[in-house]
């Protein structure tokens, strides 16, 4: 894999250090992408920047005026509570949980074979997430044996145990690798 | 001009140093994983991602809700089985790609200082409907394709109005990050990189997951998340549909269901000897059952497309929709609406514009793969037409009105 070997740096510029290089003239910074550092007044681009921003600010209102007119189906309590949760969880159950298993694996599992892991493990989770009221029995009604019908929790089990399956070929792989590169064979 | 763009872009002052603390420190997450060209790559596939689940969900909603100028034509047959097909799948194909994308971009949400000017400010701002937008899409869909209502709005409506929000923060966050985009993505990126102080250093040695690595890592999951699911629309993946809320051949005559006679209440009113099939228009009529099943019956190979993402193809007989509507001398241009013996509910009838209404294909249903329809297929009649959604394929229909 690459990445293994220093690389000289170009830029030199360690991100949260400080900006890498001097502001421009009107103060341009990263992110809002107006800082181009020109002067030459309104050029095309900007124009359609302008318009874009400005379609983008209306589609955001006549989405909220929708979620709002379109009572009591879309009840707008719930579906902001939905709309805050999905920030909520990611940032105080998914992160704090990705961060413990990166800890966790960076831990226990050596350098070489710890890529494969982490891997293995992005892979596995984000199979799991998209099928999740699948394998844990959300849903469905009773009367209708044709919605989600299968056995999903032996299924996520076969997908799971196919991506582990490879991620151990790959580990192997690299085992032999190491050896015989150690040994001078190659 | 000046002065307006300066009251924009003018560099506030900074808070104190000591509160520079926790993750507000420097360098507090060292993975050379958050990386703007990585953040840059992921982004593009997600815009893609996220457009294409916009403009088929666009597509689903102008055919449930037509608004005057719309025309969805009746071919090709399997057209709304591909465009809804790709929403969900894209959709759920969105999962890493969104979840890998905000792991990359994380630092940023403790960058410092939190606001360096009026235009930074509104710019992270513009940030929170975008990902809550992107967050609630996702798991209000993949909730919706397995029928799990946790939520207590009514999907179709909500998804469709957030949808909205959504794409709009994308088109924002798009015009505020395109500086950093091609300052690190492209064959010219290095003589673009004075657009931006994001630019990508070059990847330093470590233990963990290479930049390389979690590019493979994101396609592999994007791809066995395709494998497994897509099965339940794109005919010759149905074996592999491990993962997948449907099963194209699981159901009833060996077709999935929807919505059952029970669930709708129709039981009773279905097998009634009563029913009738009533046709209103210049010269209205109305069939008993057995005077129905009397006249030529016509095969057609249609697929059900339904909404949820999944789509299973049967074989059909029934009375072509075109002869019942010349039999009551309506009009070719004329639009008709089809009701179910529902006594209410959004999909009780469902309205055939002439496309579909003239279409050869499109029959009332009395046969399914050679067999008597079942109950929850729509017994005694159902429409079936090509290129539209399950859920305008109204079951259990007893009136034909023209509009």
């Amino acid at each position: 894999m690459n990445g293994q070997v220093p690389l000289p740096r170009i830029h030199g510029q360690e991100e949260p250090g400080g900006l890498g290089r001097p502001a421009g003239p009107a103060g341009a910074d990263s992110g809002t992408g107006t800082g181009t550092g020109t002067s030459t007044g309104l050029t095309v681009a900007a124009v359609l920047r302008v318009l874009v921003v400005a379609a983008g600010l209306a589609a955001i209102g006549y989405g909220i005026h929708g979620l709002a007119d379109g009572r009591p189906a879309t009840n707008p309590p719930n579906t902001t509570a939905w709309l805050i949760g999905g920030i909520v969880v990611h940032d105080l159950l998914v992160v704090p949980a990705t961060m413990a298993a990166g800890f966790v694996l960076g831990r226990l599992v050596p350098a070489p074979y710890r890529a494969v892991l982490q891997g293995a493990s992005v892979v596995s989770a984000a199979v799991a997430l998209a099928s999740l009221p699948l394998w844990r029995g959300y849903g469905g009604s009773a009367d209708n044996p044709s919605v989600n019908p299968l056995p999903y929790g032996r299924n996520l089990g076969i997908v799971l145990g196919l991506i582990w399956a490879c991620a151990a070929a790959i580990i192997i792989y690299r085992i032999i690798c190491t050896r015989f590169s150690s040994n001078g064979k190659f | 001009m000046r002065p307006i763009t300066g009251l924009f872009t003018g560099r506030l002052p900074e808070p104190p140093a000591t509160l520079r603390r926790g993750p507000l420190r420097a360098n507090a997450f060292p993975s050379r994983l958050h990386d703007p060209r990585v953040a840059s790559l992921l982004g593009i596939w997600l815009g893609i991602a996220f457009g294409v689940c916009f403009l088929t969900g666009l597509v689903s909603h102008f055919m449930q809700h037509p608004p005057s100028w719309y025309v969805w034509p009746s071919r090709p047959v399997s057209l709304y089985r591909v465009t809804q097909g790709l929403h969900v799948t894209t959709g759920l194909v969105c999962v890493p790609l969104l979840l890998v994308k905000l792991w990359t971009v994380y630092p940023r949400l403790w960058e410092w200082p939190p606001v360096r000017s009026v235009a930074h400010a509104l710019e992270r701002l513009s940030i929170v409907p975008l990902i809550a937008g992107a967050v609630f899409q996702l798991a209000t869909g993949i909730a919706n394709t397995a029928q799990w209502y946790r939520f207590r709005f009514f999907f179709t409506v909500t998804h469709y109005w957030v949808a909205w929000i959504t794409i709009g923060a994308l088109g924002v966050h798009i015009v505020a990050k395109l500086a950093v985009v091609r300052a690190n993505v492209g064959r010219g990126r290095n003589s673009r990189q004075h657009l931006t102080d994001r630019v990508s250093a070059p990847e330093p040695p470590g233990n963990g997951l290479s930049r390389r690595g979690l590019g493979i890592a994101v396609t592999s999951a994007a791809g066995v998340i395709v494998v497994t699911t897509a099965g339940q629309w794109m005919p010759g993946l149905s074996g592999l549909d491990l993962l997948g809320p449907r099963r194209p051949d699981i159901g009833p005559q060996g077709l999935p269901v929807n919505r059952t006679a029970v669930a709708a209440g129709v039981a009773a009113a279905a097998r009634s000897p009563g029913y009738r099939l009533e046709v209103v228009g210049p010269r209205p009529f109305v069939l008993t059952l057995d005077e129905l099943r009397a006249l030529p019956h016509h095969e057609s190979r249609l697929p059900i497309t339904c909404v949820e993402g999944w789509a299973a193809d049967a074989t059909w007989r029934g009375l072509r929709l075109r002869d019942l509507l010349d039999a009551a001398d309506v009009p070719v241009d004329a639009t008709v609406r089809v009701e179910s013996l529902e006594a209410g509910g959004a999909y009780r009838s469902s309205e055939v514009r002439p496309p579909h209404a003239r279409d050869p294909l499109t029959l009332l249903a009395t046969v399914l793969n050679g067999a008597e329809l079942d109950i929850d297929h729509g017994y005694p009649a159902r429409l079936i037409a090509p290129n539209r959604p399950g859920v305008l394929q109204t079951k259990w229909v007893h009136r034909v009105v023209m509009l």
